[in-house]
């Protein structure tokens, strides 16, 4: 269905509204495809559009690189290493130092994928099934249990599909809302799918339906869940983007794809 | 025989107990005599450890690691820009500096200090009660460091009794009466213009060897405790002169180190 | 595009943002690189009951003791290194006038990283048996929970304002140090990252052009970073690494006047009340054209 925008576009303009002014928001690391877009891509557009509208001071942390220049005239054609090096930034601090930014509390958004997702926003990059019959290993934490543990707001990018919806987690490589006693961060805030907009319940920590995108039934949402997603009464669509932030997208922030499309990683790819 | 001076001594003494293969830390020293303990004859002592025996052997000076110890490479003057830019293999933070401390790699750190008592304990912090000092001395720098890691901490101080007494006021360094817990090995020896001194097993200091024309009443009438003194005390080595010929020619010509001249404020120990 | 926050104070504003009361950590070390210049605007300001926290004190405490701002210090060390004695620091102490808690240089320094690294406390083993252990503060035992092995517990530091000087710095705040500087320095880092407000003096303030070119000299990017002033020569009469040396002229006649408290007064007179602006500081000191003596060529370190 031709709604104007792209999923990308719209999730983009959906996670932009959650970036604060004056904060450092993380993005990590991605192979490619359609993973990319949503860890990377995505959320990389999403705090630019955020520093041209409403967040001018946000900033940007790519692993080491912080705050790089994001207008599409600096972004580099590819992301070899020598690109990375060389795109344009403020600041580049070893490693250390820059996971020690989360620790000391500055980082506000934190944007994370994940191959589990949980009603309580437990995260699982470890391994699908149980230590003892495990049927996939995956890559392992990263720095997603720092993110979980420090990051003041996190934001999951996900498919929507009862194999990532799950009621329990696998392992748990960065910590939702069900237990968060000693951890300073505010765990997660936001879920984002190809189908709709999550948030999380203040009182009990589930995870509840906040907008459904245009084209989507909320019995496709239902069925497409592995639990009982809270349904409150009314639920809005997810508002789509304006001309205004289309044209911002496409003319200046990322007119050739790189990052929606993943063109940056050679391979290009869409979320649709 | 060749008449040689006390820095000279010292220097040459020093040099025959750094191994090879070691890292030796040399700390700031501020000017005239305590500069020429401090720093002036462990950089020679170990230029001296290079060139003879200890080869693969090497000084940090702070966050200055191995520097190059040929004549013509030491810097003119300690001011900030010659430091700096003094030639070395590696430059890296204090505190990964100190990183080679508490890793266990700091073969020999060296020291001075106000007070030594006869249990190694070493004093850069007060003379007089702590809380009301009747002279309050700089602090205790990497002191308490040096003595917590380095695998031997060698100290070079003067021989008086206002310098070795039975007690010091304030330990800034531990000697080797209490050492649970700590890493490193402790004080092992100690270098004046009299005589060398090392500890029995007891962890007191004893003596080890005097300076030639030096008198046992000499040590004792100069130290405040009662020194343990074996019965066979040996006289120390005095420079050979190969020795003699690469301190003068090689190492230090124009004495920057063994009289302070890097300081600009040149001195002796014995003026 | 909204206008992005500018962090660009002039020294007043700046240091009018550190309290009586507070506690103040200033960068860097010996008679090296220290905030002499905002340091010198504190004692105009009359800030009291100053508790100060750094890896290595200098002219800078000794010139906050002398005019009586300080209530409380802690360093590994307090002394002028090559102009002398701190004689202010010392009068302080021994008069009862200034606690000064002694800690080794790593103790200081773990404090700081503790506090950088998000954790209220760490361990090490220096204190042990030594002096150190006098003050409470370092009498806590904690026990290894794998090896049984005993660390005295120390507190991180958390400082609310920490004061240093750089290089140089755009006017967002993301602050620049270059590659060949003193390495005794570094724990500036860890100071600033340890603080509730930071407070930096640069010798210069760039255009964000000049910062993108090398973005790893960018040590203390602006999310570290509350104020940023631009002081040339604000170090002074400390070093500024391979900018300038120190000033061994005005240290020593730092020190010949600070032989006596009434002596030491004088100097406050002539070089920091008189002086409300820091060109005329500077003007006291002979003026820029007799500081560009300190200052000698840059070098490449690699040409052997």
């Amino acid at each position: 269905m031709d709604r104007g925008y792209t999923l990308a576009e719209l999730l983009a303009v959906e996670a932009s509204r959650y970036v604060r002014d004056d904060e450092m928001n993380f993005v990590g690391i991605g192979t490619g495809g359609q993973s990319w877009i949503m860890a990377v891509g995505m959320p990389t557009v999403a705090v630019s559009l955020a520093q041209h509208k409403h967040a001018p001071n946000a900033t940007l942390m790519i692993g080491p690189v912080l705050d790089p220049l994001l207008d599409d005239e600096y972004v580099p054609d590819a992301n070899w290493e020598y690109d990375l090096i060389y795109w344009p930034c403020r600041s580049q601090i070893p490693l250390e130092d820059a996971l020690g930014i989360f620790r000391l509390g500055k980082v506000g958004l934190s944007f994370a994928s994940a191959a589990q997702v949980d009603i309580y926003g437990n995260l699982n990059i470890g391994r699908i099934g149980t230590k003892d019959n495990m049927k996939v290993r995956l890559p392992g934490c990263l720095a997603q249990t720092d993110h979980g543990a420090y990051a003041k707001r996190i934001c999951v990018t996900v498919r929507h599909n009862k194999r990532t919806l799950v009621e329990h987690v696998d392992f748990i490589s960065c910590a939702g809302n069900e237990n968060r006693k000693g951890l300073p961060g505010g765990g997660p805030a936001l879920v984002l799918t190809d189908k709709a907009v999550m948030d999380f319940d203040e009182n009990t920590g589930k995870m509840r339906l906040k907008s459904i995108h245009q084209g989507v039934t909320l019995t496709d949402v239902i069925e497409n869940t592995g639990f009982d997603l809270i349904i409150p009464e009314r639920v809005p669509r997810t508002e789509p983007p304006t001309s205004e932030e289309l044209k911002l997208i496409r003319l200046i922030i990322d007119p050739k794809g790189k990052f929606l499309e993943a063109r940056i990683t050679q391979e290009a790819a869409n979320l649709n | 025989m060749e008449n040689y001076t006390i820095e000279e001594m010292l220097a040459v003494e020093v040099s025959r107990h750094i191994h090879n293969d070691e890292m030796s830390f040399v700390g700031v020293g501020t000017g005239g005599k305590a500069y020429i303990r401090a720093v002036g004859i462990p950089a020679v002592a170990s230029r001296l450890a290079q060139l003879s025996h200890a080869p693969d052997s090497m000084i940090m000076f702070g966050p200055i690691i191995d520097p190059v110890l040929d004549s013509d490479s030491i810097p003119e003057t300690n001011n900030e820009y010659d430091l700096i830019h003094w030639p070395c293999r590696s430059q890296t933070t204090v505190y990964d500096s100190h990183v080679v401390f508490k890793a266990g790699r700091m073969g020999v750190g060296f020291v001075s200090g106000a007070q030594v008592d006869q249990y190694g304990n070493i004093n850069i912090v007060c003379i007089g009660d702590y809380n009301k000092p009747k002279v309050r001395l700089p602090g205790s720098l990497a002191q308490p460091d040096h003595l917590a890691y380095a695998k031997r901490v060698f100290a070079i101080i003067k021989h008086d009794k206002r310098t070795l007494v039975e007690h010091v006021d304030y330990i800034s360094g531990c000697g080797n009466e209490h050492r649970e817990g700590l890493k490193g090995g402790g004080l092992a020896l100690v270098f004046t213009e009299l005589a060398v001194m090392d500890f029995n097993d007891s962890g007191k200091m004893r003596l080890k060897s005097m300076h030639p024309g030096v008198s046992l009443q000499n040590v004792i009438d100069n130290t405040g405790f009662a020194l343990d003194i074996p019965e066979h005390v040996m006289t120390t080595e005095p420079p050979s002169e190969e020795q003699l010929k690469l301190i003068r020619e090689r190492i230090d010509p124009k004495r920057k180190w063994l009289n302070a001249n890097i300081t600009q404020e040149p001195t002796t120990l014995t003026n | 595009m909204l206008e992005r926050k500018s962090k660009q104070h002039s020294v007043r504003d700046a240091v009018a943002l550190i309290k009586d009361g507070d506690k103040v950590a200033i960068g860097g070390s010996l008679i090296r690189r220290a905030p002499m210049a905002l340091v010198r605007e504190i004692v105009r300001q009359k800030k009291k009951d100053l508790t100060l926290y750094s890896w290595s004190g200098g002219m800078d405490y000794d010139l906050l003791i002398g005019a009586g701002c300080v209530k409380e210090a802690w360093s590994s060390y307090c002394g002028l290194f090559q102009f002398g004695m701190a004689m202010n620091f010392r009068r302080g102490v021994e008069s009862g006038q200034v606690r000064f808690v002694d800690l080794s240089e790593t103790c200081a320094k773990d404090k700081f990283r503790a506090a950088a690294f998000g954790n209220t406390y760490c361990i090490s083993k220096v204190p042990l048996h030594t002096s150190i252990m006098e003050n409470p503060e370092f009498q806590n035992i904690v026990t290894c929970p794998f090896t049984g092995e005993e660390y005295v517990a120390m507190e991180a530091y958390h400082p609310d304002v920490a004061i240093l000087h750089a290089h140089r710095a755009d006017k967002y705040g993301n602050v620049q140090f270059d590659p060949i500087r003193m390495m005794d320095n570094e724990c500036d880092i860890l100071i600033a990252k340890s603080a509730k407000k930071v407070i930096v003096s640069v010798e210069e303030i760039v255009n964000e052009s000049v910062v993108v070119q090398n973005p790893t000299w960018t040590m203390l990017p602006k999310i570290f970073i509350d104020a940023v002033v631009e002081i040339p020569f604000g170090a002074h009469p400390n070093s500024c690494d391979a900018l300038y040396d120190f000033d061994l002229e005005h240290g020593r006649m730092y020190r010949d006047y600070s032989k006596t408290p009434e002596k030491f007064l004088e100097y406050l007179n002539e070089f920091v009340y008189s002086c409300l602006e820091h060109e005329s500081y500077i003007d006291k000191c002979g003026g820029t054209a007799a500081l560009k003596k300190l200052c000698r060529p840059a070098k490449e370190k690699n040409d052997g």
